[in-house]
């Protein structure tokens, strides 16, 4: 029996220790906003987080998020309280399949978790293990920077009060 | 030791024989009309097969066509929400089941593809949203008690005299009329939402994790399967020992079909786990002894008329001519011939292929992301035995296509799968099972001679080498959209097609886009079929996917060879394409425009492919022999623009997958095995290696026209010329690779 945190939840599997944590979220617990692409470790479909990291899930057996904290891309924000680059992908009309979305935007929630102003390089170099087959990458790039600079600008009008 | 004998093979499909499976109740026209596939617990009004307006305020969009990431469903949406005068936002998006209503007017057929979706629906949708707007102000005059004349309506709404009125008001009575067949369209000058930017109507769907792809659907008692299928295509499974397997964790059944061996299992990963420990042993495939050196060499010895290995023909064609091709050579000033070569590509979408089937008594029901919802209903129907009418289909949001999920091998193991084990079944395959047992764009080798004077393009002689894919498209498609046929009949059609497109006619998809954009005098377009049995498909824009990288290359040489501005030798000899020639010179205007900083460099192509013209200018630098394009600017005229932005993601989404092709897509064959396996040997462009793409949407005011194929045609040729204006180096080979 492993036992860990799901979205906030606690939450207890006896699927095998060594079973994929992607398969035990998407099936066991029935989120199936994480996607398999690879299997691999080699696409980010599957990115969820692990204490805060963005982590490939198809190939973290669910014994190692023991006692851990998950976050899925139910957990960050839904169709009625969007997260803000949620609202940026729709603003900015990102998806085109939208397979690989569910990765793309926790790697990017990762991203800003610990550089909430990223330079365009910055974006690349984290997002670079993201694929998208649909090519989506100028978008994904824009709706990122567009959430960077809005926390950027918060920053500076808390700093400079009108 | 428990050991399948490959004499008590393929008992399903005798089984399936013996219950009538090939003979199923498919009406193939003059029957009776079968009801609508329409959620019948919705309630409310259904003018039409595309259209539910409950009393509640609701208005479903059965949408005829596959949302695969191409924006179809909003496009779609928009095109009839204009007339009905209804913010398509405000929609609920359903997509259809099989029905002939359904069928995409460009084929007959419910098919997606081909870039035909949004010219094909445009005229027709806009007339059922007006038909149904037409009656919903007739409904409330008569409700009202006023002159239908004094009434107008605004986005969703009746308006009497400054009183809004939703139309659900009016949907009681409006059911009780009859529909206008003709009523009048809008003028094009008032449209509200197509031409306008807004966002997709299932981005939020997509950025919330929401969207149900085959994948993620689920129904009671469901368990999942995996399958082991043979290395090399075509090889047939001889034996291989359950015993062990079926104790391992989970696993409920272990069953032959007829593409190899499947376990079943209460999870996925335990499906999975033991599907990895069969060693199951395959029978020899005749392509086993061919590598992809062997597919190149054969090609090269028949382009020049020697000896292609044991046991593989070759079927020489002659395709479109006109003038005289060696009078036109013989007076040109100058005569540029080159060769160019394209591999083998796998469509490699996010999603790997899956489906979902349940079987009850006499009827069934699938889940599947699919480009064709018919086709999959067929498969289901032949290989169980119900009968179609009694077989629904639930299409999903599909994560990725481009071709692919046309064909449905998974449909039709799932079935058998369920069959075998009446248990409910979700079959996943793995990306490696996606990357090996898919079909795939075929290998091209194209030789173009080129004859110029006087700064014309007066002769061009094209010759293309490879295999072609409609025998192997027909084979596949055929059993789900006509189950009447059986597969005998299925066999000798294919064949007789393979026959006649290597011996009378040559495939269309095999030569188009060779030589039809630029206005040569004199034309010869030869085709050469050599097929070692590698099954082939469509793959994001077809023959155009390797003809554009041959066709623009050569018309670079030329320019070269003549000493010519690449742009103004494709104006002077695109005066019978007027809406291409108007690309090229928009495009061109703008790369004159450009300051290129030091070190990168400028590559024009252009290409008319689904209707639509392209112009694209790449922007390279190359150093230490890696190739790295920065920008890309593309010129389109897709006619109307019905939402310009999903044109703008279409062009960059083509640009990207078409840069794959140009910089990395190489699907080899080692003793006829696929060699690549996943990402890291077949590997996509990533976010840091992808371009800026600015995209023109030059509007001509024809009716709308394909976007989710053409952006990609120009993509390789473009970089290639770039790259032959940073090195000297001419490349014919894609992908695109500096010798050292
Ligand atoms: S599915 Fe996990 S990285 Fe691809
Ligand atoms: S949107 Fe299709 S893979 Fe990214």
């Amino acid at each position: 029996m492993v036992r860990f945190v799901l979205n906030g939840t606690p939450v207890e599997t006896d699927d095998a220790p060594d079973t994929p944590l992607l398969w035990v979220v998407r099936d066991t617990f029935g989120l199936k906003g994480s996607k398999y692409g690879c299997g691999a470790g080699l696409c980010g479909a599957c990115t969820m987080h692990v204490d805060g990291a963005a982590t490939r899930t198809c190939v973290l057996p669910v014994s190692a998020v023991a006692g851990r904290s998950v976050t899925t891309i139910e957990g960050i924000g839904t169709p009625d309280a969007l997260h803000p680059l949620q609202a940026a992908w729709v603003e900015h009309s990102v998806p085109q399949c939208g397979y690989c979305q569910s990765g793309q935007i926790m790697t990017a929630a990762a991203l800003l978790e610990r550089n909430p102003n990223p330079t365009a390089t910055e974006v690349e170099s984290a997002m670079a293990g993201n694929l998208c087959r649909c090519g989506c990458y100028p978008r994904i790039k824009a709706a990122i920077l567009a959430v960077g600079a809005l926390a950027h600008d918060a920053t500076r009008s808390e700093e400079t009060p009108a | 030791m428990n050991t399948v004998n490959v004499s008590r093979r393929r008992f399903l499909r005798a089984s399936a024989l013996a219950g009538g499976g090939l003979v199923v109740g498919f009406s193939l026209s003059g029957c009776a009309r079968a009801p609508l596939p329409i959620d019948p617990d919705a309630g409310g009004w259904v003018p039409n097969a595309f259209l539910q307006l409950t009393g509640d305020g609701h208005v479903r969009f059965y949408c005829p066509r596959d949302e695969m990431g191409q924006g179809v469903s909003t496009g779609l949406a928009t095109i009839i929400a204009e007339e009905l005068d209804l913010d398509p936002a405000r929609f609920d998006i359903v997509f259809a089941g099989v029905h002939e209503d359904y069928d995409n007017p460009a084929m007959g057929m419910q098919v997606t593809g081909g870039s035909t979706s949004i010219k094909a629906h445009y005229a027709p949708l806009r007339q059922v949203g007006a038909n149904t707007r037409a009656l919903l102000l007739e409904a409330a005059a008569l409700d009202l008690g006023v002159p239908a004349a004094g009434l107008r309506t605004d986005d969703g709404h009746v308006v009497h005299d400054g009183a809004r009125h939703p139309y659900a008001r009016f949907v009681a009575t409006a059911a009780r009329l009859t529909a206008p067949q003709a009523a009048p369209l809008k003028d094009p000058a008032d449209f509200r939402w197509i031409g306008a930017d807004f966002p997709r109507l299932d981005a939020t769907a997509k950025a919330t994790g929401t969207a149900e792809f085959g994948i993620d659907v689920e129904v009671p008692g469901m368990h999942y399967a995996a399958v082991r299928r043979p290395p090399v295509a075509g090889a047939r499974l001889k034996s291989v020992d359950t015993g062990a397997v079926r104790d391992m964790p989970g696993v409920t059944d272990v069953v032959e079909i007829g593409s190899g061996v499947a376990v079943v299992a209460e999870r996925y990963w335990q499906a999975r786990k033991a599907a990895d420990a069969l060693q199951p042993v395959w029978h020899d495939a005749p392509l086993a002894r061919v590598d992809s050196a062997t597919v190149r060499r054969d090609y090269e010895q028949a382009l020049a008329g020697g000896a292609v290995s044991d046991g593989v023909d070759v079927g020489r064609v002659s395709g479109p001519s006109r003038g005289d091709v060696d009078a036109g050579m013989a007076t040109a000033e100058t005569v540029v011939e080159a060769t160019y070569w394209a591999p083998h590509l796998a469509h490699a979408p996010l999603e790997p292929m899956n489906a979902v089937l349940r079987i009850g008594d006499g009827e069934a029901e699938l889940w599947t992301g699919t480009q064709s919802v018919s086709g999959a209903r067929g498969l289901v129907a032949r290989a169980s035995g119900i009968d179609a009418e009694r077989i629904r289909v639930h299409n999903t949001y599909l994560g990725g296509a481009f071709g692919r999920r046309g064909t449905l091998t998974h449909v039709t193991e799932v079935t058998e799968i369920a069959l075998a084990t009446g248990k409910p079944i979700k079959l996943l395959w793995s990306r490696e099972d996606d990357m090996r047992h898919g079909l795939y764009r075929p290998a091209s080798l194209m030789t173009i001679r080129a004859g110029a004077a006087g700064g014309r393009i007066t002769a061009w002689d094209a010759r293309r080498v490879g295999g072609n894919i409609t025998p192997d498209t027909i084979e596949n498609a055929l059993p789900g959209l006509f189950p009447a046929i059986g597969d005998r009949g299925v066999r000798w059609i294919a064949g007789a097609a393979d026959y006649a497109m290597a011996n009378w006619f040559a495939d269309g998809s095999s030569i188009e886009g060779l030589f039809e954009d630029y206005d040569f005098e004199h034309l010869n377009v030869a085709h050469v079929t050599v097929d070692h049995g590698l099954p082939l498909t469509f793959w994001r824009s077809v023959g155009h996917s390797y003809s554009a990288f041959a066709k623009e290359s050569m018309i670079d040489e030329i320019a070269v060879a003549l000493d010519a501005d690449p742009v103004e030798l494709r104006l002077a000899n695109t005066r019978n394409s007027p809406r291409l020639h108007n690309v090229i010179r928009i495009a061109g205007e703008r790369m004159a425009a450009m300051q290129p900083a030091p070190g990168r460099h400028l590559g024009f192509a252009a290409h008319h492919s689904f209707a639509t013209d392209v112009a694209e200018i790449a922007e390279v630098s190359v150093t230490d022999g890696r190739i790295r394009v920065h920008r890309v600017t593309c010129v389109v005229d897709c006619g109307v623009a019905v939402n310009p932005d999903i044109v703008r993601a279409q062009m960059e989404g083509g640009v990207i997958f078409g840069l794959t092709a140009a910089l990395y897509g190489n699907l080899q064959l080692d003793g006829g095995a696929i060699r690549e396996s996943n990402f890291h040997d077949y590997p996509l462009l990533r976010m840091d290696e992808s371009p800026e793409v600015e995209v023109i949407i030059v509007d001509s005011g024809t009716e709308p026209t394909g976007v989710g194929e053409p952006g990609l045609p120009p993509i390789a040729p473009a970089v290639a010329n770039a790259v032959f204006r940073a090195t000297g180096q001419r490349l014919r080979t894609l992908p695109l690779t500096l010798e050292a």
